[in-house]
């Protein structure tokens, strides 16, 4: 990943480290299922493509991914001159972010209890 | 160093676990302060007990149901009323208390038939409540009464009442944190399914972990009703026991309070595949993303933006006068849990406040983990903190106002800082557009009160302190 990239990506993680409380759910699977789901709505919706709104689980992840969109879109315009392949890297660069942070690295001592 | 070691722990250093501050030199995904452990032995705890968790917090908001506390009656008295939740149909959870009374030859010779006569007692006097929920407290746990066979025993008596049982005795966990989880998973193991109620819209939710704080509920109804959503059950604010059961009808349950009432969402998800939305409920910026990401899962974006914008037009400029007011303040938040993650950047961003050290009562660490993740670097984040690192923190962060319960609140007071009940509010409700203004209202007259500053002067004093330019203003 090019160094301009890495800073945009830092730039996304920061404003979705600080806002968004789907990434910090009770259990390792529910973060790694929502990170998915709502960073592969974000990138549809990125690219112009519409949701996906087949499953309740979908739409959760449409209403999550659509407000995370327009404020990414707010705060940083170089967003809109982003291409398909771009937007691709740039939410996989997040999703493994994401994933190390919250999920791998985690401290939270709850994260893998098989109850909740 | 991040993880702090603070002078008034220098007798118990595991204390140092639980207290970090963030710096921008530390990665602080290294750190996080360890919690819901049990409270270090000489450490003057702020908790309460796993039975207050469930009883005070949670089932105790609830409007149509007898609260039977099988216990000594302070167990009762010291769980009742102190949360301010109203209800519409005259304030029923705050109007009566209901216990077994134990006393001594009870607990020699079993409360089981004390119980038993308490259950009928309180139906007989009440023949228009039909509901109930039984907790044991500690001495009814420890002597073994079989709670659960009383209320078997009664309901075969009585068909058409409905009980349900809560064995959470107030030392089965390291604080309330234990009650809300064992009242969670009781429920939607027994409860939940039981029930179905008429269906008058094509977008239900669950609203959880909303206890009708001064209003709070009553305020977001109107939302919903607007929004055309109907709630089919409210855990707990202004809810009724019956509604509760009918959770497994909602098409979507959406979290406030994710600590007390987490469980029972991610459960619903489980079992019934109903899909779990966090929101924020405190702050425009926040309620007004909550209403977003609600009205976007049912695709009725459009009402959402319609009520989003008159909310703002008629709040929002009384929001902007206190935050000219209160640029800069400094706060603290002392209080349960979740209050730290949704208020920090709330006030920070709506009302221009800095928290600068931030205490939770009984929070997990992922609760620590949303609240770093939002909050200042410079600030202190505490978990389970003792009366001496009260005034330690307060030495060191010099707060303008201080959000925590009566308790330390009466601590706080002794110092001549303004303290606002974090916990039940002064002048709520503070969740919604107008809420937040009532909290900014709350947090203006705190530290714009001269009050505070004229109680610590000395009147015999020969050189007394000058009352602050903005204190003579409105003195």
């Amino acid at each position: 990943m090019n160094n301009v990239l890495d800073d945009q990506l830092d730039e996304l993680y920061g404003y979705i480290e600080e806002r968004c409380l789907w990434q910090f759910f009770s259990r390792s699977w529910d973060r790694q299922e929502n990170i998915d789901g709502v960073l592969d709505q974000a990138a549809r919706l990125l690219n112009g493509k519409g949701p996906a709104r087949e499953t309740p689980m979908d739409n959760l992840f449409y209403a999550d991914a659509k407000i995370l969109v327009a404020d990414l879109r707010e705060r940083f315009p170089w967003l809109e001159d982003a291409g398909e392949e771009e937007i691709r890297q740039l939410c996989d660069g997040l999703k493994g972010r994401l994933v190390d942070v919250v999920i791998t690295r985690s401290k939270n001592r709850e994260l893998n209890h098989h109850l909740y | 160093m991040p993880m702090v070691l603070l002078e008034c722990d220098k007798d118990i250093p595991e204390r140092q676990r639980h207290i970090f501050l963030k710096t921008p030199e530390d990665d602080v995904r290294e750190c996080l302060p360890i919690a819901n452990v049990p409270t270090i032995p000489g450490s003057l705890s702020e908790r309460g007990c796993a039975f207050c968790g469930a009883k005070l917090v949670i089932g105790g908001v609830l409007k149509d149901t007898i609260q039977m506390i099988h216990g000594p009656v302070g167990c009762a008295y010291d769980t009742w009323h102190t949360k301010r939740y109203p209800s519409d149909n005259g304030h029923f959870p705050l109007k009566y208390v209901w216990s077994t009374d134990m006393k001594e030859q009870h607990i020699v010779f079993g409360g089981e038939k004390r119980l038993e006569q308490s259950i009928h007692e309180a139906f007989d006097e009440m023949p228009d409540v039909k509901r109930m929920i039984v907790y044991t407290t500690c001495p009814t746990a420890l002597i073994g009464d079989d709670v659960k066979a009383v209320v078997k025993k009664v309901m075969k008596e009585r068909p058409d009442v409905d009980i349900f049982t809560v064995e959470c005795p107030g030392f089965s966990g390291v604080s309330q944190s234990k009650g809300h989880h064992v009242l969670n998973i009781g429920w939607i193991n027994e409860k939940v399914g039981t029930a179905e109620k008429e269906i008058t819209s094509e977008y239900t939710i669950n609203f959880i972990g909303d206890y009708n704080i001064q209003g709070d509920t009553f305020l977001l109804q109107k939302y919903w009703d607007r929004l055309g959503i109907q709630v089919i059950s409210h855990f707990t604010g202004n809810g009724t026991y019956d509604d509760l059961r009918c959770m497994h009808q909602a098409k979507l349950n959406v979290v406030n309070c994710a600590r007390s009432a987490g469980y029972i969402a991610n459960e619903l998800k489980k079992r019934h595949g109903i899909p779990r939305l966090d929101i924020d409920t405190w702050g425009f910026n926040y309620m007004a993303e909550g209403i977003r990401k609600v009205c976007a899962f049912f695709g009725i974006e459009e009402r959402g933006e319609e009520l989003i914008a008159d909310e703002y037009a008629k709040w929002k400029p009384q929001l902007d006068w206190y935050k000219e007011r209160l640029l800069g303040k400094k706060m603290a938040i002392w209080t349960g849990g979740p209050r730290l993650w949704h208020w920090t950047k709330s006030v920070e961003d709506d009302m221009g406040i800095e928290v600068v050290a931030m205490s939770s009562k009984f929070g997990h660490e992922e609760d620590f983990e949303k609240v770093v993740a939002r909050g200042r670097e410079g600030t202190y984040y505490i978990d389970d903190a003792n009366e001496l690192e009260f005034f330690e923190i307060i030495d060191l962060v010099k707060p303008d106002v201080i959000f925590t319960g009566p308790r330390v609140g009466e601590l706080v007071k002794k110092l001549h800082i303004p303290y606002i009940n974090g916990h039940a509010y002064h002048n709520g409700p503070y969740m919604g557009f107008e809420g937040f203004v009532n909290m900014a209202r709350d947090i203006y007259n705190a530290t714009h009160n001269p009050l505070a500053y004229l109680a610590g002067q000395d009147i015999r004093d020969p050189t007394p302190l000058v009352m602050p330019e903005r204190l003579r203003e409105v003195a």
